[in-house]
């Protein structure tokens, strides 16, 4: 049974500030590269096959390294990063990872998130989502399944706001995803034990080249999320 | 086929980029570039020429690559690389850099084509001293015209070593990433290629980074954490695709600011009375 941490991490009402960032979703609209339900959930599938696997492993190997003596919480931070080339992409998830923060520390305060806050103050998403999961003991499993969920449903509600889709539709197609959550909760539970530097890497270069370029439109112009 | 490569660069005394070290096997041949009379590069070129038809199935092939202190090494290709079927079994290639101190790699090979039923992967690993210079391009090609792209996966992992100092103890990581070809859904995802068929990629550790990056219609440039730059660029073809690689290449401080320096060295000397303009500046 999934413990109620999860329930709450993965919940659009949890505030922790979630649901201004757009996963890219934002400017593959704004370049007609997704316009309805069906590239939707192409682009999703692919995000979730990357970032997604990326944010799932690295939340899997934190919910070890919070019921772990020595966790390498300064180690994990690093090769996030540099599996982020993206600094857009690295910001959203730092700016997501301190509002989760906040909530986080009034919600389970521990020893295991400051120490996490000490290799870095803005931690990554992911490994504050895995760090939580494992403070209320839970198990790699729901840390990789909460954020393997976020990586898509994210953009999925940010697609029913920004193009009106019908998001009765919209939910069929997450929920449609499920083999491919599946598929990318195994791998990252299955590198969960791993060093950090041998978790999966796999490079989005579309999502690189959105992010960035979506910075760049929200400086000259209103766009709806921050990422 | 089985082969192992090994290649080491220094400077010498008198200050010219020699190899010091050079053992190639077929299928991978290293033929050094002769000095060009008059060139002012003093670095060293090395062309990679494949001597059989690589990346087969089961091709094993490992290139050590070391550039010591101060010297500088261009290795490019000559051809694409076909990367031709395995069956059942995959083909590797593994490049692992060392740059010393002050050490400069530009390794440029031409692009890898990846033939319907190809399974090919590639492994490079780049260790750098905090003063050397590395830019790594890769140009993934989607199968040739018409056919579908087989299956490839690559990794590039840079790595910074500490520096001798108290304090800082562990090696910092720029970059690690793995591309991947050859999935149907992945490719056609606007998350990933968005149905183009060429992924092309320069990590460029020269100089200065641009914080805020740059990005245009099919490319982008952006900056690592700590340091170092990542530009990307996808295509429906390798010639746009590397021109689009080039845009974003240009984009960079560092690169940009090394190239003008060069323009700025190959020009002939001004004339003793050339006139400092209004902002003092020497022409």
């Amino acid at each position: 049974m999934p413990s109620l941490a999860t329930l709450v991490l993965s919940d659009a009402r949890f505030p922790g500030g979630g649901h201004v960032h757009s996963g890219g979703l934002e400017e593959a609209v704004a370049r007609a590269l997704v316009t309805g339900v069906g590239d939707l959930g192409t682009f999703l599938h692919g995000r979730l096959r990357t970032a997604g696997l990326v944010a799932a492993s690295f939340a899997a190997a934190a919910a070890v390294a919070a019921g772990s003596a020595e966790p390498c919480w300064a180690a994990l931070d690093a090769e996030l990063d540099a599996r982020t080339p993206s600094a857009a992409q690295r910001d959203a998830s730092r700016a997501q990872g301190r509002g989760t923060l906040r909530a986080a520390r009034a919600s389970w305060p521990s020893p295991v998130l400051d120490a996490l806050v000490a290799a870095h103050p803005r931690p990554h998403h992911p490994l504050l989502v895995g760090a939580v999961v494992g403070i209320a003991g839970g198990d790699p499993v729901e840390a990789a399944q909460c954020v393997a969920y976020l990586a898509v449903s994210g953009p999925a509600s940010a697609a029913v706001r920004l193009l009106g889709l019908d998001p009765i539709a919209v939910n069929a197609a997450i929920v449609a995803m499920a083999p491919t959550v599946d598929e990318v909760v195994a791998l990252a539970v299955a590198a969960a034990d791993r060093a950090p530097a041998d978790l999966p890497a796999p490079g989005a270069p579309m999502l690189d080249l959105l992010a960035q370029s979506h910075v760049r439109h929200h400086r000259e112009q209103v766009r709806l999320f921050a990422s | 086929m089985r082969a192992r490569a090994v290649l080491a660069v220094e400077r010498d005394t008198g200050g010219r980029c020699v190899v010091r070290e050079l053992r190639s096997e077929s299928p991978l041949s290293l033929v050094p570039r002769r000095g060009v009379a008059g060139a002012l590069d003093t670095g060293v070129t090395v062309h990679l020429v494949g001597s059989a038809t690589t990346p087969l199935a089961g091709d094993d092939v490992e290139l050590d690559v070391r550039v010591g202190p101060g010297a500088a090494l261009v290795l490019t290709g000559v051809a694409a690389a076909v990367a031709l079927p395995g069956a059942g079994r995959a083909s590797t290639l593994t490049v692992r850099v060392e740059l010393d101190d002050g050490a400069c790699l530009q390794y440029l090979p031409e692009p890898t084509v990846v033939t319907s039923r190809a399974d090919h992967r590639t492994l490079l690993h780049a260790t750098l001293h905090p003063t050397a210079r590395l830019r790594a391009r890769e140009v993934l090609v989607g199968g040739r015209s018409g056919e579908p792209s087989g299956r490839y996966a690559g990794t590039t992992r840079v790595v910074e070593r500490a520096r001798p100092a108290p304090g800082t103890t562990s090696d910092r990581v720029l970059l690690h990433q793995t591309q991947e070809l050859g999935d149907a859904g992945l490719a056609a995802s606007s998350a990933y290629l968005g149905g183009r068929r060429v992924l092309a990629t320069e990590v460029l550790v020269w100089g200065d980074d641009s914080a805020d990056g740059a990005v245009g219609d099919d490319w982008s440039l952006t900056s690592l954490r700590g340091r170092g730059s990542l530009a990307t660029a996808v295509g429906h073809d390798a010639v746009g695709a590397q021109r689009a690689l080039a845009e974003a290449v240009a984009a960079h401080p560092g690169w940009t600011s090394t190239v003008l320096a060069g323009a700025e060295r190959a020009r002939p000397a001004p004339p003793p009375h050339a006139a400092a303009d209004e902002s003092g500046r020497r022409w």
